[in-house]
Protein backbone atom coordinates (compact mmCIF):
# COMPACT_ATOMS: atom_id res chain seq x y z
CA UNK A 1 0.00 0.00 0.00
CA UNK A 2 2.93 2.73 1.01
CA UNK A 3 4.49 1.74 -2.06
CA UNK A 4 1.56 2.45 -4.15
CA UNK A 5 1.42 6.08 -2.91
CA UNK A 6 4.11 8.01 -3.53
CA UNK A 7 4.08 11.89 -2.66
CA UNK A 8 4.30 12.57 -6.50
CA UNK A 9 0.83 10.48 -7.20
CA UNK A 10 -0.70 11.69 -3.92
CA UNK A 11 -0.37 15.24 -4.97
CA UNK A 12 -1.72 14.67 -9.13
CA UNK A 13 -4.78 12.52 -7.23
CA UNK A 14 -5.14 15.69 -5.53
CA UNK A 15 -4.80 18.00 -8.00
CA UNK A 16 -7.61 15.95 -9.73
CA UNK A 17 -10.19 17.09 -7.09
CA UNK A 18 -9.38 20.43 -6.44
CA UNK A 19 -12.04 21.24 -8.78
CA UNK A 20 -14.50 19.13 -6.71
CA UNK A 21 -13.35 20.71 -3.32
CA UNK A 22 -13.51 24.04 -4.36
CA UNK A 23 -17.34 23.24 -5.68
CA UNK A 24 -18.65 21.74 -2.59
CA UNK A 25 -18.32 25.40 -1.15
CA UNK A 26 -20.74 27.04 -3.72
CA UNK A 27 -24.08 26.19 -2.31
CA UNK A 28 -22.98 27.49 0.94
CA UNK A 29 -21.33 30.41 -0.69
CA UNK A 30 -24.81 30.87 -2.93
CA UNK A 31 -26.57 30.86 0.61
CA UNK A 32 -24.41 33.10 2.68
CA UNK A 33 -24.75 35.70 -0.36
CA UNK A 34 -28.44 35.37 -0.69
CA UNK A 35 -28.70 35.85 3.45
CA UNK A 36 -26.39 39.07 2.98
CA UNK A 37 -28.41 40.66 0.30
CA UNK A 38 -31.55 40.29 2.42
CA UNK A 39 -30.87 41.65 5.34
CA UNK A 40 -28.14 44.10 3.87
CA UNK A 41 -30.96 45.75 1.21
CA UNK A 42 -33.75 45.49 3.23
CA UNK A 43 -32.38 47.33 5.91
CA UNK A 44 -30.68 49.90 3.44
CA UNK A 45 -34.07 50.31 1.84
CA UNK A 46 -35.99 50.72 4.70
CA UNK A 47 -33.24 52.79 5.96
CA UNK A 48 -33.55 55.25 2.25
CA UNK A 49 -37.54 55.09 2.17
CA UNK A 50 -36.67 53.14 -1.38
CA UNK A 51 -40.29 51.59 -2.44
CA UNK A 52 -40.55 48.81 -0.34
CA UNK A 53 -42.65 46.06 -2.38
CA UNK A 54 -40.00 46.88 -4.88
CA UNK A 55 -36.94 45.79 -2.86
CA UNK A 56 -39.45 42.96 -1.42
CA UNK A 57 -40.21 41.65 -4.94
CA UNK A 58 -36.50 41.93 -6.59
CA UNK A 59 -35.22 40.12 -3.19
CA UNK A 60 -38.04 37.10 -3.93
CA UNK A 61 -36.80 37.09 -7.06
CA UNK A 62 -33.59 36.77 -5.83
CA UNK A 63 -34.27 34.08 -3.58
CA UNK A 64 -36.14 32.03 -6.51
CA UNK A 65 -32.55 32.67 -8.56
CA UNK A 66 -30.60 31.01 -5.76
CA UNK A 67 -32.82 28.04 -4.87
CA UNK A 68 -32.05 27.44 -8.39
CA UNK A 69 -28.35 27.74 -8.49
CA UNK A 70 -28.18 25.46 -5.16
CA UNK A 71 -30.73 22.71 -6.65
CA UNK A 72 -28.40 22.80 -9.83
CA UNK A 73 -25.31 22.70 -7.39
CA UNK A 74 -26.77 19.85 -5.65
CA UNK A 75 -27.95 18.19 -8.71
CA UNK A 76 -24.60 17.99 -10.10
CA UNK A 77 -23.17 16.87 -6.52
CA UNK A 78 -25.71 13.90 -6.51
CA UNK A 79 -24.55 12.89 -10.09
CA UNK A 80 -20.64 13.16 -8.48
CA UNK A 81 -22.16 11.13 -5.30
CA UNK A 82 -23.97 8.25 -7.55
CA UNK A 83 -25.11 6.70 -4.89
CA UNK A 84 -27.27 4.55 -7.06
CA UNK A 85 -25.15 3.28 -10.32
CA UNK A 86 -22.13 2.52 -8.12
CA UNK A 87 -24.36 1.06 -5.15
CA UNK A 88 -22.60 2.52 -2.41
CA UNK A 89 -23.70 5.37 -0.64
CA UNK A 90 -20.16 5.69 1.86
CA UNK A 91 -17.11 6.20 0.00
CA UNK A 92 -14.14 5.36 3.11
CA UNK A 93 -11.29 4.18 0.40
CA UNK A 94 -8.59 6.46 -0.01
CA UNK A 95 -8.22 6.16 -3.29
CA UNK A 96 -8.93 8.65 -6.32
CA UNK A 97 -12.19 7.39 -6.29
CA UNK A 98 -13.65 7.27 -3.68
CA UNK A 99 -12.27 10.75 -3.25
CA UNK A 100 -14.25 11.35 -6.20
CA UNK A 101 -17.71 9.87 -5.13
CA UNK A 102 -17.28 11.44 -1.57
CA UNK A 103 -16.85 14.67 -2.46
CA UNK A 104 -20.11 14.58 -4.29
CA UNK A 105 -21.79 13.34 -1.38
CA UNK A 106 -20.51 16.21 1.06
CA UNK A 107 -21.32 18.61 -1.97
CA UNK A 108 -25.05 17.48 -2.51
CA UNK A 109 -25.51 17.54 1.91
CA UNK A 110 -23.95 20.88 1.45
CA UNK A 111 -26.45 21.66 -0.80
CA UNK A 112 -29.49 20.01 0.55
CA UNK A 113 -28.75 22.35 4.32
CA UNK A 114 -28.22 25.82 1.79
CA UNK A 115 -31.59 25.20 0.14
CA UNK A 116 -33.07 24.85 3.66
CA UNK A 117 -31.40 27.76 4.66
CA UNK A 118 -32.32 29.91 1.70
CA UNK A 119 -35.95 28.85 1.86
CA UNK A 120 -35.61 30.39 5.78
CA UNK A 121 -34.15 33.37 4.78
CA UNK A 122 -37.18 33.96 2.42
CA UNK A 123 -40.20 32.55 4.61
CA UNK A 124 -39.69 36.39 5.89
CA UNK A 125 -39.94 37.91 2.87
CA UNK A 126 -43.25 36.34 1.61
CA UNK A 127 -45.12 36.69 5.33
CA UNK A 128 -43.67 40.07 6.47
CA UNK A 129 -44.37 42.70 4.03
CA UNK A 130 -43.40 46.32 5.08
CA UNK A 131 -40.40 47.72 6.90
CA UNK A 132 -41.63 47.60 10.39
CA UNK B 1 -21.14 4.43 40.29
CA UNK B 2 -17.77 5.55 40.77
CA UNK B 3 -18.78 8.89 41.75
CA UNK B 4 -21.45 7.10 44.22
CA UNK B 5 -18.27 5.09 45.85
CA UNK B 6 -16.35 7.82 46.42
CA UNK B 7 -18.51 10.23 47.91
CA UNK B 8 -21.72 8.79 48.90
CA UNK B 9 -22.37 11.88 51.81
CA UNK B 10 -23.02 14.67 49.15
CA UNK B 11 -24.74 12.36 46.46
CA UNK B 12 -27.23 10.95 48.86
CA UNK B 13 -27.82 14.05 50.41
CA UNK B 14 -27.31 16.64 47.73
CA UNK B 15 -29.60 15.25 45.35
CA UNK B 16 -32.74 15.08 46.80
CA UNK B 17 -32.80 18.34 48.57
CA UNK B 18 -31.12 20.34 45.45
CA UNK B 19 -34.20 19.08 44.26
CA UNK B 20 -36.48 20.32 46.86
CA UNK B 21 -35.12 23.55 46.61
CA UNK B 22 -35.21 24.21 42.63
CA UNK B 23 -39.37 23.63 43.29
CA UNK B 24 -39.15 25.64 46.08
CA UNK B 25 -37.20 28.24 43.91
CA UNK B 26 -39.26 27.44 40.97
CA UNK B 27 -42.52 28.07 43.11
CA UNK B 28 -41.74 31.18 44.74
CA UNK B 29 -40.29 33.07 41.79
CA UNK B 30 -43.66 31.96 39.70
CA UNK B 31 -45.83 33.12 42.80
CA UNK B 32 -43.97 36.21 42.91
CA UNK B 33 -44.64 37.21 39.47
CA UNK B 34 -47.84 35.80 39.47
CA UNK B 35 -50.70 37.73 37.87
CA UNK B 36 -49.39 41.62 37.90
CA UNK B 37 -46.10 41.15 35.27
CA UNK B 38 -46.31 37.40 33.51
CA UNK B 39 -47.22 36.36 30.01
CA UNK B 40 -48.82 33.57 31.49
CA UNK B 41 -51.17 35.41 33.14
CA UNK B 42 -52.74 36.49 30.06
CA UNK B 43 -54.77 39.52 29.64
CA UNK B 44 -54.83 40.57 26.62
CA UNK B 45 -55.37 39.50 22.72
CA UNK B 46 -51.41 39.65 22.23
CA UNK B 47 -50.34 38.00 25.42
CA UNK B 48 -52.64 35.63 24.32
CA UNK B 49 -51.07 34.83 21.10
CA UNK B 50 -47.87 34.71 22.81
CA UNK B 51 -48.73 31.90 25.95
CA UNK B 52 -49.91 29.76 23.00
CA UNK B 53 -47.05 29.71 20.92
CA UNK B 54 -45.22 29.46 24.42
CA UNK B 55 -47.31 26.11 25.61
CA UNK B 56 -46.73 24.54 21.75
CA UNK B 57 -43.15 24.76 21.95
CA UNK B 58 -42.84 23.60 25.41
CA UNK B 59 -45.52 20.97 24.90
CA UNK B 60 -43.21 19.98 21.92
CA UNK B 61 -40.07 20.39 23.60
CA UNK B 62 -41.12 17.80 26.40
CA UNK B 63 -42.41 15.44 23.81
CA UNK B 64 -38.69 15.53 21.56
CA UNK B 65 -37.18 15.29 25.13
CA UNK B 66 -38.85 12.32 26.40
CA UNK B 67 -38.59 10.37 22.70
CA UNK B 68 -35.20 11.44 22.45
CA UNK B 69 -34.24 10.18 26.13
CA UNK B 70 -36.25 7.28 25.33
CA UNK B 71 -34.50 6.50 22.40
CA UNK B 72 -31.34 6.74 24.29
CA UNK B 73 -32.49 4.66 26.90
CA UNK B 74 -33.43 2.33 23.80
CA UNK B 75 -30.01 2.22 22.63
CA UNK B 76 -27.80 1.66 25.66
CA UNK B 77 -29.75 -0.16 27.63
CA UNK B 78 -32.36 -1.85 25.73
CA UNK B 79 -30.94 -3.28 22.75
CA UNK B 80 -27.04 -1.72 23.10
CA UNK B 81 -26.02 -3.69 20.36
CA UNK B 82 -25.58 -3.05 16.18
CA UNK B 83 -27.88 -1.45 13.62
CA UNK B 84 -28.74 -2.81 10.43
CA UNK B 85 -27.87 0.47 7.89
CA UNK B 86 -31.31 -0.10 6.33
CA UNK B 87 -33.03 1.07 9.70
CA UNK B 88 -30.90 3.69 10.75
CA UNK B 89 -30.02 5.24 7.76
CA UNK B 90 -34.03 6.60 7.17
CA UNK B 91 -34.16 7.05 10.72
CA UNK B 92 -31.46 9.52 10.31
CA UNK B 93 -33.02 11.25 7.49
CA UNK B 94 -36.12 11.30 8.48
CA UNK B 95 -35.39 12.06 12.20
CA UNK B 96 -32.34 14.20 11.49
CA UNK B 97 -33.46 16.20 8.77
CA UNK B 98 -36.41 16.18 7.38
CA UNK B 99 -38.53 16.15 11.03
CA UNK B 100 -36.67 19.47 12.47
CA UNK B 101 -37.06 20.85 8.92
CA UNK B 102 -40.60 20.87 8.66
CA UNK B 103 -41.09 21.78 12.88
CA UNK B 104 -39.14 24.53 12.50
CA UNK B 105 -40.41 25.64 9.45
CA UNK B 106 -44.09 25.32 10.64
CA UNK B 107 -43.09 27.33 13.79
CA UNK B 108 -41.29 29.72 12.08
CA UNK B 109 -44.46 30.33 9.51
CA UNK B 110 -46.40 30.28 12.74
CA UNK B 111 -44.92 32.85 14.50
CA UNK B 112 -44.07 35.08 11.27
CA UNK B 113 -47.78 35.51 10.91
CA UNK B 114 -48.58 36.03 14.05
CA UNK B 115 -45.51 39.12 14.25
CA UNK B 116 -48.34 41.73 11.54
CA UNK B 117 -50.55 41.28 14.17
CA UNK B 118 -48.71 42.76 17.47
CA UNK B 119 -48.61 45.63 15.05
CA UNK B 120 -52.07 46.11 14.19
CA UNK B 121 -53.19 49.50 13.78
CA UNK B 122 -55.28 51.32 16.68
CA UNK B 123 -58.99 51.28 17.39
CA UNK B 124 -58.33 55.35 17.38
CA UNK B 125 -56.52 55.82 20.49
CA UNK B 126 -52.31 56.44 20.21
CA UNK B 127 -50.23 56.62 22.96
CA UNK B 128 -46.61 58.19 22.05
CA UNK B 129 -44.14 56.95 24.87
CA UNK B 130 -40.53 57.99 25.32
CA UNK B 131 -38.32 56.05 27.12
CA UNK B 132 -35.82 58.76 29.57
CA UNK B 133 -33.35 57.52 31.93
CA UNK B 134 -35.54 55.97 34.04
CA UNK B 135 -38.55 56.56 33.68
CA UNK B 136 -41.05 57.18 30.65
CA UNK B 137 -42.72 60.19 29.31
CA UNK B 138 -46.37 59.68 28.22
CA UNK B 139 -48.59 61.12 25.61
CA UNK B 140 -52.45 60.19 24.87
CA UNK B 141 -53.77 61.37 21.30
CA UNK B 142 -57.15 60.20 21.08
CA UNK B 143 -58.68 60.51 17.10
CA UNK B 144 -58.44 63.66 15.63
CA UNK B 145 -56.51 65.61 18.68
CA UNK B 146 -54.81 68.22 18.07
CA UNK B 147 -52.42 68.50 21.56
CA UNK B 148 -51.75 65.39 23.59
CA UNK B 149 -52.34 65.06 26.97
CA UNK B 150 -49.21 64.46 28.52
CA UNK B 151 -48.67 63.08 31.56
CA UNK B 152 -45.90 60.05 33.22
CA UNK B 153 -44.67 56.81 34.32
CA UNK B 154 -48.63 55.24 34.19
CA UNK B 155 -50.24 54.22 31.30
CA UNK B 156 -54.22 53.69 31.60
CA UNK B 157 -55.74 51.98 28.65
CA UNK B 158 -59.57 51.35 28.00
CA UNK B 159 -60.46 46.92 27.81
CA UNK B 160 -61.60 45.99 24.27
CA UNK B 161 -60.08 48.15 21.91
CA UNK B 162 -56.62 48.28 20.30
CA UNK B 163 -54.25 50.84 21.34
CA UNK B 164 -51.23 51.92 19.31
CA UNK B 165 -47.79 52.84 20.70
CA UNK B 166 -45.35 55.24 19.04
CA UNK B 167 -42.29 54.76 21.51
CA UNK B 168 -38.85 56.65 21.34
CA UNK B 169 -36.27 56.81 23.36
CA UNK B 170 -34.26 60.10 24.81
CA UNK B 171 -30.64 58.98 25.12
CA UNK B 172 -29.97 55.43 25.61
CA UNK B 173 -31.97 52.60 24.24
CA UNK B 174 -34.92 51.08 26.15
CA UNK B 175 -37.51 48.69 25.99
CA UNK B 176 -41.32 48.68 26.31
CA UNK B 177 -43.00 45.97 27.78
CA UNK B 178 -46.21 44.72 29.74
CA UNK B 179 -45.91 40.87 29.91
CA UNK B 180 -49.31 40.45 30.91
CA UNK B 181 -50.40 42.44 28.20
CA UNK B 182 -48.37 41.65 25.08
CA UNK B 183 -44.45 41.43 23.63
CA UNK B 184 -42.04 44.19 24.12
CA UNK B 185 -40.77 46.31 21.76
CA UNK B 186 -37.48 48.29 22.08
CA UNK B 187 -37.23 52.06 22.24
CA UNK B 188 -34.41 53.46 20.27
CA UNK B 189 -32.74 57.55 20.17
CA UNK B 190 -34.22 59.09 16.91
CA UNK B 191 -36.55 56.54 15.26
CA UNK B 192 -40.17 55.85 16.61
CA UNK B 193 -40.88 52.02 16.67
CA UNK B 194 -44.32 50.57 16.67
CA UNK B 195 -46.29 48.31 18.83
CA UNK B 196 -50.19 47.72 19.88
CA UNK B 197 -51.92 46.24 22.45
CA UNK B 198 -55.58 44.98 23.32
CA UNK B 199 -56.40 44.07 26.61
CA UNK B 200 -59.29 41.36 27.33
CA UNK B 201 -59.12 41.85 30.86
CA UNK B 202 -59.59 45.13 33.52
CA UNK B 203 -56.92 45.31 35.99
CA UNK B 204 -53.51 46.42 36.97
CA UNK B 205 -50.92 45.35 35.28
CA UNK B 206 -46.53 45.71 36.11
CA UNK B 207 -44.72 46.88 32.91
CA UNK B 208 -40.90 46.98 32.99
CA UNK B 209 -38.08 48.37 30.77
CA UNK B 210 -36.44 45.09 29.16
CA UNK B 211 -33.26 46.38 27.98
CA UNK B 212 -29.82 48.05 30.26
CA UNK B 213 -30.51 52.00 29.93
CA UNK B 214 -28.27 52.70 32.82
CA UNK B 215 -27.68 52.51 36.82
CA UNK B 216 -31.54 52.52 37.54
CA UNK B 217 -32.58 50.57 34.84
CA UNK B 218 -34.19 47.73 37.64
CA UNK B 219 -36.15 50.31 38.83
CA UNK B 220 -37.85 51.66 35.53
CA UNK B 221 -41.27 49.83 35.74
CA UNK B 222 -44.79 51.58 35.18
CA UNK B 223 -48.05 50.87 36.63
CA UNK B 224 -50.57 49.77 33.28
CA UNK B 225 -54.24 50.18 34.34
CA UNK B 226 -57.10 48.81 32.03
CA UNK B 227 -60.00 50.58 32.55
CA UNK B 228 -63.59 49.98 31.53
CA UNK B 229 -64.03 52.34 28.14
CA UNK B 230 -65.96 54.95 29.66
CA UNK B 231 -64.06 55.47 32.71
CA UNK B 232 -61.24 55.69 30.75
CA UNK B 233 -62.37 58.36 29.10
CA UNK B 234 -63.44 59.92 32.32
CA UNK B 235 -60.03 59.54 33.26
CA UNK B 236 -58.78 61.17 30.22
CA UNK B 237 -60.89 64.18 30.71
CA UNK B 238 -59.51 64.30 34.03
CA UNK B 239 -55.78 64.18 33.12
CA UNK B 240 -56.10 66.70 30.40
CA UNK B 241 -57.29 69.14 33.05
CA UNK B 242 -54.63 71.57 34.72
CA UNK B 243 -53.83 70.87 38.09
CA UNK B 244 -56.40 72.26 40.85
CA UNK B 245 -55.14 74.54 43.21
CA UNK B 246 -53.75 73.44 46.63
CA UNK B 247 -56.24 72.76 49.34
CA UNK B 248 -55.44 73.65 52.91
CA UNK B 249 -52.73 75.41 55.03
CA UNK B 250 -50.07 72.74 54.27
CA UNK B 251 -50.51 72.02 50.24
CA UNK B 252 -50.45 75.84 50.01
CA UNK B 253 -47.29 76.10 52.13
CA UNK B 254 -46.02 72.79 49.73
CA UNK B 255 -47.30 74.66 46.41
CA UNK B 256 -45.18 77.93 47.78
CA UNK B 257 -42.05 75.97 48.39
CA UNK B 258 -42.16 73.89 45.36
CA UNK B 259 -42.24 76.61 43.51
CA UNK B 260 -38.90 78.13 45.65
CA UNK B 261 -36.86 75.04 45.67
CA UNK B 262 -37.08 75.33 41.93
CA UNK B 263 -39.07 72.26 41.33
CA UNK B 264 -40.82 73.98 38.33
CA UNK B 265 -37.26 74.00 36.71
CA UNK B 266 -37.40 70.44 36.09
CA UNK B 267 -41.25 69.44 36.33
CA UNK B 268 -44.42 70.88 34.66
CA UNK B 269 -47.15 71.46 36.56
CA UNK B 270 -49.82 72.69 34.16
CA UNK B 271 -51.83 75.40 35.21
CA UNK B 272 -48.93 77.08 37.37
CA UNK B 273 -45.56 78.45 37.08
CA UNK B 274 -43.75 75.09 36.79
CA UNK B 275 -42.95 74.24 33.10
CA UNK B 276 -39.91 72.57 33.21
CA UNK B 277 -39.73 69.24 30.94
CA UNK B 278 -36.43 67.81 32.16
CA UNK B 279 -38.51 65.32 34.99
CA UNK B 280 -42.00 64.02 34.61
CA UNK B 281 -45.06 66.05 34.04
CA UNK B 282 -46.66 66.19 38.32
CA UNK B 283 -49.74 67.77 36.77
CA UNK B 284 -51.74 65.19 37.99
CA UNK B 285 -49.18 63.18 40.15
CA UNK B 286 -51.46 62.72 42.94
CA UNK B 287 -53.82 60.31 41.61
CA UNK B 288 -50.84 57.59 39.96
CA UNK B 289 -50.36 54.66 41.97
CA UNK B 290 -46.84 54.85 42.51
CA UNK B 291 -43.46 56.70 42.45
CA UNK B 292 -40.00 57.33 40.56
CA UNK B 293 -41.48 54.64 37.58
CA UNK B 294 -42.60 51.87 40.08
CA UNK B 295 -39.80 52.54 42.92
CA UNK B 296 -42.17 53.45 45.57
CA UNK B 297 -45.89 53.62 46.61
CA UNK B 298 -47.56 56.68 46.52
CA UNK B 299 -48.94 57.46 49.80
CA UNK B 300 -48.12 60.95 51.93
CA UNK B 301 -44.82 59.08 53.12
CA UNK B 302 -43.39 58.12 49.96
CA UNK B 303 -43.94 61.17 48.62
CA UNK B 304 -42.03 63.21 51.56
CA UNK B 305 -39.45 59.93 51.64
CA UNK B 306 -38.54 60.31 47.66
CA UNK B 307 -38.03 64.33 47.77
CA UNK B 308 -35.59 63.58 50.53
CA UNK B 309 -34.38 60.46 49.35
CA UNK B 310 -34.18 60.47 45.73
CA UNK B 311 -30.65 59.16 44.91
CA UNK B 312 -30.98 56.61 47.54
CA UNK B 313 -33.77 55.25 45.80
CA UNK B 314 -32.63 55.59 42.40
CA UNK B 315 -28.81 55.69 41.59
CA UNK B 316 -27.84 58.33 39.67
CA UNK B 317 -31.28 60.07 39.09
CA UNK B 318 -31.25 62.98 37.37
CA UNK B 319 -33.16 64.67 40.47
CA UNK B 320 -31.35 66.24 43.12
CA UNK B 321 -32.23 64.94 46.67
CA UNK B 322 -33.58 67.71 49.22
CA UNK B 323 -32.45 66.01 52.50
CA UNK B 324 -31.75 69.65 53.43
CA UNK B 325 -35.62 69.91 54.07
CA UNK B 326 -36.97 69.89 57.42
CA UNK B 327 -39.29 67.02 57.83
CA UNK B 328 -42.13 70.10 57.94
CA UNK B 329 -41.47 71.23 55.15
CA UNK B 330 -41.39 67.64 53.49
CA UNK B 331 -44.57 67.02 54.84
CA UNK B 332 -46.04 70.61 53.16
CA UNK B 333 -44.78 69.24 49.95
CA UNK B 334 -45.83 66.11 50.07
CA UNK B 335 -49.96 67.57 51.29
CA UNK B 336 -49.17 69.51 48.03
CA UNK B 337 -48.05 66.73 45.77
CA UNK B 338 -50.53 64.42 47.26
CA UNK B 339 -53.49 67.09 46.36
CA UNK B 340 -52.64 67.19 42.58
CA UNK B 341 -54.85 64.56 41.65
C1 LIG C 1 -32.89 68.66 37.96
C2 LIG C 1 -34.25 68.38 37.62
C3 LIG C 1 -35.23 68.12 38.76
C4 LIG C 1 -35.55 68.93 39.83
C5 LIG C 1 -34.94 70.29 40.17
C6 LIG C 1 -36.58 68.25 40.55
N1 LIG C 1 -36.90 67.07 39.95
FE1 LIG C 1 -38.32 65.78 40.53
N2 LIG C 1 -37.76 64.51 39.07
C7 LIG C 1 -36.78 64.74 38.14
C8 LIG C 1 -36.61 63.56 37.35
C9 LIG C 1 -35.62 63.37 36.20
C10 LIG C 1 -37.50 62.61 37.83
C11 LIG C 1 -37.69 61.17 37.33
C12 LIG C 1 -36.77 60.30 38.11
C13 LIG C 1 -36.87 58.84 37.79
O1 LIG C 1 -37.88 58.23 38.14
O2 LIG C 1 -35.94 58.31 37.19
C14 LIG C 1 -38.23 63.24 38.89
C15 LIG C 1 -39.27 62.64 39.61
C16 LIG C 1 -40.05 63.28 40.54
C17 LIG C 1 -41.23 62.72 41.14
C18 LIG C 1 -41.85 61.38 40.82
C19 LIG C 1 -42.78 61.54 39.64
C20 LIG C 1 -43.38 60.28 39.13
O3 LIG C 1 -44.12 60.34 38.16
O4 LIG C 1 -43.10 59.20 39.65
C21 LIG C 1 -41.69 63.64 42.04
C22 LIG C 1 -42.92 63.53 42.90
C23 LIG C 1 -40.79 64.75 41.98
N3 LIG C 1 -39.81 64.50 41.06
C24 LIG C 1 -40.89 65.88 42.79
C25 LIG C 1 -39.98 66.92 42.79
C26 LIG C 1 -40.01 67.99 43.74
C27 LIG C 1 -41.05 68.17 44.81
C28 LIG C 1 -38.96 68.78 43.43
C29 LIG C 1 -38.50 70.03 44.16
C30 LIG C 1 -38.35 69.90 45.58
C31 LIG C 1 -38.27 68.20 42.29
N4 LIG C 1 -38.92 67.07 41.95
C32 LIG C 1 -37.17 68.73 41.69
C33 LIG C 1 -36.06 65.89 37.97
C34 LIG C 1 -36.08 66.95 38.85
CU1 LIG D 1 -34.89 51.85 30.43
Amino acid sequence: MTDRHTPEKDSAEFAAEAGSLWRITFAPATWAGHFLLCYTLFATGCAKGWPVGTVRHGLIGMSVLALAVIALIGWRAYAQWSPRSTGRIVNPRGDAEDRHHFLGHAGFLLAVISFIGVVFVTLPLLLLEGCR
Amino acid sequence: MTAMSRDPVTIGRGGPSRAIFAVFLLCTTLSACGDRQSTLNVAGEDAAAIATLFWVMLAGAVVLWLGMNGLFFYLSRVAPGAFPDRLVRPLLIGGGIVLPTVILATLLVWSLTMLPDQRAPDDGLRVKVTGEQWWWRVEYWPKGAEAPVVTANEIRLPVGSRTGFELDAHKVIHSFWIPALGGKMDMFPGRTTYVSLRPEKTGTFRGQCAEFCGASHAWMAFETVVLPPDDFEAWLAAEARDATPPEGDAARRGAALFAAEGCGACHTVRGTEAVGQVGPDLTHVGSRLTLGAGRIGATLDDFAAWVEHTGALKPEVKMPAYDHLSDGQLADLAAYLKGLE
